[in-house]
């Protein structure tokens, strides 16, 4: 994504009309982060259009397929369940966009750790996004973990990725180390994918 | 909540009173037999009288699955809580618990326990009396230590511990084979090696136990005074593979890591007989790169094994 083009602010009044925008914003080859950003952040959230896709797992964060962007970025639904979190994570040279559905998520921002990665990863900073808002991060800004911190409510996020992508890596806070892991469904278009292996990240 | 609730709807299910205010859960619930998901979070609960006397013996106590209590005013487990024989879930997140009670044990059926942002300090051994847990979270606490026997929760798939003060695990940890999840971030967690130098030399007593066990020297409960022969029972196995000792009180305590998915290193804390019974990777080394030692590589596969996710800070 390079300088931003001709940006006519638009609104997406409903989750239909943004996946709608997103698929026409992306058929360009020119694309704008704050383009895209802005317009995450204009849908206001309804949960009856998402609901279909919010389907939570007692143990973990899930992560739920909504548009796979004709291959040149995913949507997705993430839930969270009271005190989910991720590991810290990088997004593998891709654009990420996160926008609340519902109730908060905390993000805490990382450098990444140096070459020969052996002491306490250094925080850059961190801050609770609420309802609506949008996030956005790349590799170059850094590393982060996500985190419902509620022990009362469920936290439901959208997120787009740009090229998608279905691996990345997760970092060890306390050394730095970092691990390859592959990224899976639990349900893809509203359908429960069942995969013979569990692994997400 | 009105007087007449069980009589209008003797069929009710489900219901949720989050966020109304409420300081008490009355005795209208009582008689609602079918209900099985109470939600009453974000409430004023928490001073006596919050739930309902007689709950254990009533309808809804036999008929309660689910329970939501979190987000409210609670300082302790109310007992009548521990009467729910058939509950399934619970919730007290975010309220002002400084404990668990042993009794928690009663709670027969439960699968998922949610304790998260409270005060806790320790966690009793009783909590692993519950056969069918499977969720178990305490994370956001103030806990220094688990109790090893924690690793008797043969169900349990998710453990969530990050955000509290805990420098080392118990070693027996490892055996919960099913455990897929493990929050560890945000604590103290030591990360050099580190070998308790004060030791206390065994007693007569403890010498004697331990020549008995050892040696397999015959003995009747007739032979010796009931407080010997009960005694001679808890003798413990040193865990070091290679010793067969056996220890009473005197131990050694040893911080040893493991390797999980040949990524993470988590200290575990584990007791030896004798400071001179070690595991061959404790000899010399106090350096916290010392990871290639054979007895550390055992564990790391079996380790690697058993767990298969382990979510760190």
């Amino acid at each position: 994504m390079e300088q931003p083009v001709q940006t006519e602010t638009c609104k997406a009044k409903s989750l239909e009309e943004l996946v709608r925008i997103l698929h026409r914003i992306f058929s360009e080859d020119k694309i704008s982060v704050e383009e895209v950003q802005e317009l995450m952040e204009s849908y206001e959230s309804n949960p009856e259009e998402w609901l279909q896709y919010a389907k939570f797992d007692q143990y973990r964060y899930t992560r739920n397929l909504v548009d796979n962007g004709n291959g040149k970025f995913n949507l997705m639904i993430l839930c969270w369940g009271e005190g989910h979190g991720s590991s810290i994570h990088d997004h593998t040279d891709s654009h990420c966009f996160m926008k609340i559905l519902q109730g908060n998520l905390k993000e805490t921002l990382f450098e990444w750790p140096e070459k020969k990665g052996n002491g306490e990863m250094t925080k850059k900073s961190e801050r609770v996004l609420r309802e609506n808002q949008c996030a956005y991060i790349n590799d170059s800004i850094g590393l982060h973990r996500v985190e419902n911190i509620s022990h009362t409510e469920t936290a439901v996020s959208l997120h787009l990725y740009s090229p998608p992508f279905d691996s990345c890596n997760t970092f060890d806070q306390r050394t730095g180390h970092k691990h390859k892991v592959k990224m899976t469904f639990y349900s893809q278009y509203g359908e429960r994918t069942l995969s013979v292996s569990t692994k997400q990240h | 909540l009105p007087a007449g609730l069980s009589q209008w709807f003797p069929s009710l299910e489900v219901l949720d009173v989050s966020g109304t205010g409420l300081a008490e859960l009355g005795a209208e619930l009582l008689a609602l037999p079918r209900l099985q998901t109470l939600l009453a979070k974000n409430n004023r609960l928490g001073g006596p009288g919050s739930l309902p006397k007689g709950l254990g013996q009533a309808p809804l106590g036999r008929s309660l699955r689910v329970l939501n209590l979190s987000g409210n005013h609670f300082a302790e487990v109310p007992p009548a809580l521990l009467e729910l024989r058939g509950l399934q879930s619970l919730s007290l997140g975010g309220n002002r618990l400084h404990g668990i009670p042993p009794d928690i044990q009663e709670l027969r059926s439960l699968e998922f326990l949610y304790l998260g942002g409270n005060f806790i300090t320790s966690v009793p051994p009783e909590l692993a009396n519950l056969p069918s847990l499977s969720y178990l979270v305490l994370c956001d606490n103030k806990i220094q230590s688990i109790p090893p026997q924690l690793a008797q929760l043969h169900s349990l798939r998710s453990l969530s511990l990050h955000n509290n003060l805990l420098t080392y695990l118990p070693r027996e940890i490892l055996n919960l084979v099913h455990l897929e999840e493990l929050s560890l971030r945000g604590n103290p967690l030591v990360v050099r090696f580190v070998r308790d130098l004060t030791y206390n030399p065994p007693s007569l007593q403890e010498l004697a136990g331990r020549t008995v066990k050892t040696r397999n020297v015959p003995y009747t409960p007739s032979d010796l005074p009931e407080n010997l022969v009960r005694y001679l029972s808890l003798a413990t196995n040193c865990p070091n593979p290679k010793c067969r000792g056996v220890y009473f009180d005197s131990c050694v305590r040893q911080i040893k890591f493991v390797d999980f998915c040949g990524k993470y290193r988590i200290p575990l804390m584990h007791y030896l007989c004798s400071p001179e019974c070690s595991s061959p990777c404790s000899s010399a080394s106090q350096s916290s790169t010392s990871q290639s030692d054979s007895d550390s590589e055992d564990e790391a596969s079996v380790a690697a094994r058993r767990m298969q996710k382990v979510l760190l800070g």
